[in-house]
């Protein structure tokens, strides 16, 4: 396998568009080539070259490359847009629309990851060890169509906004997350393992979301079924028990929203409507 | 002394068009049909005023500070071009074309006070109309978020609660909702007041709208309001006849934000199909209505957008000025007719402060304090003409009642010299 190594030459001050790091892009070509790529740094165009030192060389093929960007790229957006395969490491934190309408391949940040991860992605996993922000496979701002297939996975705790739109695949949010994960979803699901700000699956249509740790409260148009011991997720069972509830009927909308029996007593009244 | 008459106050969203002033000796002597802001505004504009433009705190001439402009702005690579709320539509114009030339990010203030109203009526429509229908049939007003006692002072008594219309003739014709986190001089005034529990609107929203659908609340309580309470005031909703909310800062900036709105938009969609029902925001500075209308015709968004790649992007929380800010991602900053040193969280002024920032303003402000440049204007419907938006996006013309002083030009003039000088080099 190729490896590719980018260090940015300076502490970036204006925000960098980087569409073109990708290992499609990378694959097959020379440095010289990959230093000659397109930019923009802020309002002028400019080359990879220009903002990062470039060593190694990359694979034949897309998937046979690895990228792997050494020190704070967290003023650079659009890593790794629309890349099919291959590999990208980021050893440090990163800016916004990573990953963006990706369709294969793998990316892993160490550190910590800004808002729009996986727009309206396609395929493939991103891993972010870190923190992650806001509207997490949401598509932008007045679009609707969210994440459709792929995995995102944050060990931290990730923003507002969680698969906003979403329309297929899975995100797992190991920390905690802000207000609305699952707004407007239609497919998917999504596993929140710490605790949730609340509006779990607001307007949502369709999909799956358990939360494991506090929610708040449950939405008014949200109806409570019944009591569930368990929830799967990829295949692998996650045990509860669990409160689940359907909605969001004010959208006449069908999701399944799982929320831990164990820790959110005050959700307890719903036993009531078992009998 | 002259009378001027059919004045329009700039001061807030609602334009107030029927207001006299008296002038004497280049002076507004006297306002009548004003509210107390409206008659502080044409009485004391003169004070704080800056006079003579200035490079680095020290006088300069005015092709000086324009020269020293132009060169900030020629050599930034990421310029944020800020304000045009307080300003004519004629220079909010001549700003964007501006940023589209040096390749910045415009923005107004909507980004602090209703940009997430855009956002929620972007993603869900909005059902709106003018302030006369409102005046003329509403028979059922709601005030969601919302003081107009204190910061509309005259749109209860001119345009709703309050005002005398051809169907519905007055107050006693009409009922009055109003919900806060406290109760205010408006909600005092109301019929019925509900005390929402602070960041809670999305879920009571989500529950009148469950309600309204004949649904079941299963809970006893949301956002702190009994259930029973929740379906009567449903019941209200769709049995009036003409139905209009009007909803601020309450609303748009509490835990939610945009979500609110399209929570309030779902909302007044379902009351449709039962009434008629509209809603409208509170807007706060006269022209920022002006400002999202005449961004969004001509670059086809409403505020924050990026012209940094040659062509318009927009995507807030990306690219607002505020977030900029606090990221401390641009090298450049143009202030027309605002002060964000005032308003901004902490983080985003200390960042604001270390660039090179041009303000373009009448008065001395905190920012003007924090500028390289500072250029003074006239004031916009006192000193010069310019047209502004209404905050049912009605366009009014603004008049010209005196003089500024000596050498002063408005904004849109300078603006002009600006953009001239900056096509002369950057072509």
């Amino acid at each position: 396998m190729g490896e590719i190594i980018l260090k940015p030459k300076v502490a970036f001050k204006v925000p960098i568009i980087a569409e073109t790091i990708t290992p499609d892009n990378f694959a097959g070509k020379s440095i010289k080539e990959i230093e000659d790529l397109e930019a923009w740094e802020g309002n002028r165009k400019t080359t990879l070259g220009e903002l990062f030192e470039i060593t190694g060389a990359p694979g034949e093929t897309p998937k046979d490359t690895k990228i792997i960007i050494e020190g704070d790229v967290k003023k650079v957006k659009k890593i790794g847009c629309k890349m099919t395969d291959g590999e990208i490491i980021i050893k440090g934190s990163v800016g916004m629309y990573l990953g963006e309408e990706m369709k294969g391949g793998k990316i892993t940040v160490e550190g910590d990851a800004d808002s729009w991860i996986g727009t309206r992605m396609k395929g493939g996993q991103i891993e972010v060890k870190g923190n992650a922000g806001d509207y997490i496979g949401a598509p932008y701002r007045g679009d609707t169509k969210g994440m459709k297939k792929g995995t995102i996975i944050i060990h931290g705790n990730a923003g507002n906004e969680v698969g906003c739109w979403m329309r297929g695949g899975t995100i797992i949010v190991k920390g905690n997350t802000g207000l609305f994960p699952g707004i407007h979803m239609k497919k998917g699901t999504i596993l929140i393992e710490g605790d949730c700000a609340g509006r779990c699956g607001a307007m949502m249509k369709g999909g799956k979301i358990a939360v494991l740790g506090y929610v708040p409260s449950i939405l008014p148009s949200f109806t409570f079924e019944e009591i569930k011991k368990s929830f799967k997720i990829k295949g692998e069972k996650i045990k509860g028990p669990f409160y689940v509830f359907t909605g969001d009927l004010n959208e006449n909308g069908a999701g399944r929203l799982h929320v831990s029996v164990e820790k959110n007593k005050h959700l307890q009244f719903y036993e009531k409507f078992l009998e | 002394m002259k009378t001027i008459s059919n004045v329009v106050c700039p001061f807030c969203g609602s334009l107030c068009d029927d207001i006299e002033v008296d002038v004497e000796n280049g002076q507004v002597t006297k306002v009548r049909r004003g509210c107390a802001i409206s008659i502080a505004k044409f009485t004391k504009y003169g004070e704080e005023r800056i006079y003579k433009p200035r490079i680095d705190g020290k006088e300069a001439s005015l092709e000086e500070a324009i020269d020293k402009a132009v060169e900030i702005l020629a050599n930034a690579k990421y310029p944020i071009l800020y304000g045009w709320s307080c300003t004519s539509t004629e220079a909010i114009n001549v700003g964007i074309e501006i940023a589209e030339l040096i390749g910045g990010v415009m923005d107004n203030t909507a980004s602090v006070c209703h940009g997430p109203t855009i956002i929620g009526e972007q993603d869900a429509g909005i059902s709106t109309c003018t302030l006369g229908q409102v005046k003329h049939r509403a028979d059922l007003i709601i005030y969601w978020g919302c003081n107009p006692a204190h910061a509309h002072p005259r749109h209860m008594a001119r345009y709703s609660a309050a005002s005398k219309g051809k169907f519905v003739k007055g107050r006693n014709e009409r009922k009055v909702i109003v919900v806060d986190v406290r109760k205010t001089r408006t909600a005092k005034a109301a019929d019925i007041f509900i005390q929402v529990e602070p960041n809670s609107d999305y879920e009571l929203l989500t529950a009148l709208r469950w309600a309204v659908k004949n649904g079941e609340l299963e809970q006893p309580k949301i956002a702190g309001i009994p259930a029973e309470k929740i379906e009567e005031i449903a019941d209200m909703l769709i049995s009036c006849r003409f139905g209009a909310l009007f909803f601020g800062l309450g609303l748009t900036m509490s835990a939610g934000k945009a979500r609110n709105i399209e929570a309030a938009v779902s909302l007044v969609r379902e009351l449709n199909n039962y009434t008629k029902f509209v809603m409208m925001p509170m807007r706060g500075h006269f022209n920022v209505t002006g400002a999202n209308e005449v961004m969004a015709w001509i670059t086809g968004y409403p505020f924050a957008v990026d012209f940094s790649r040659g062509y318009p992007f927009y995507n807030p929380g990306d690219t607002t000025v505020v977030d900029i800010l606090t990221r401390g991602d641009c090298d450049a900053a143009l202030i027309v007719a605002s002060d964000p040193v005032s308003g901004f969280p902490t983080e985003a002024v200390r960042n604001l402060a270390k660039i090179p920032v041009i303000t373009i303003d009448p008065h001395e402000t905190p920012t003007t304090m924090i500028s390289k440049v500072v250029i003074p204007t006239a004031l916009v419907g006192i000193e010069a003409e310019g047209s502004a938006y209404r905050m049912d996006a009605v366009p009014l013309r603004l008049k010209k009642l005196v003089d500024p002083p000596p050498n002063i030009l408005s904004d849109e003039e300078v603006l002009k010299m600006i953009l001239k000088k900056l096509k002369e080099r950057v072509g």
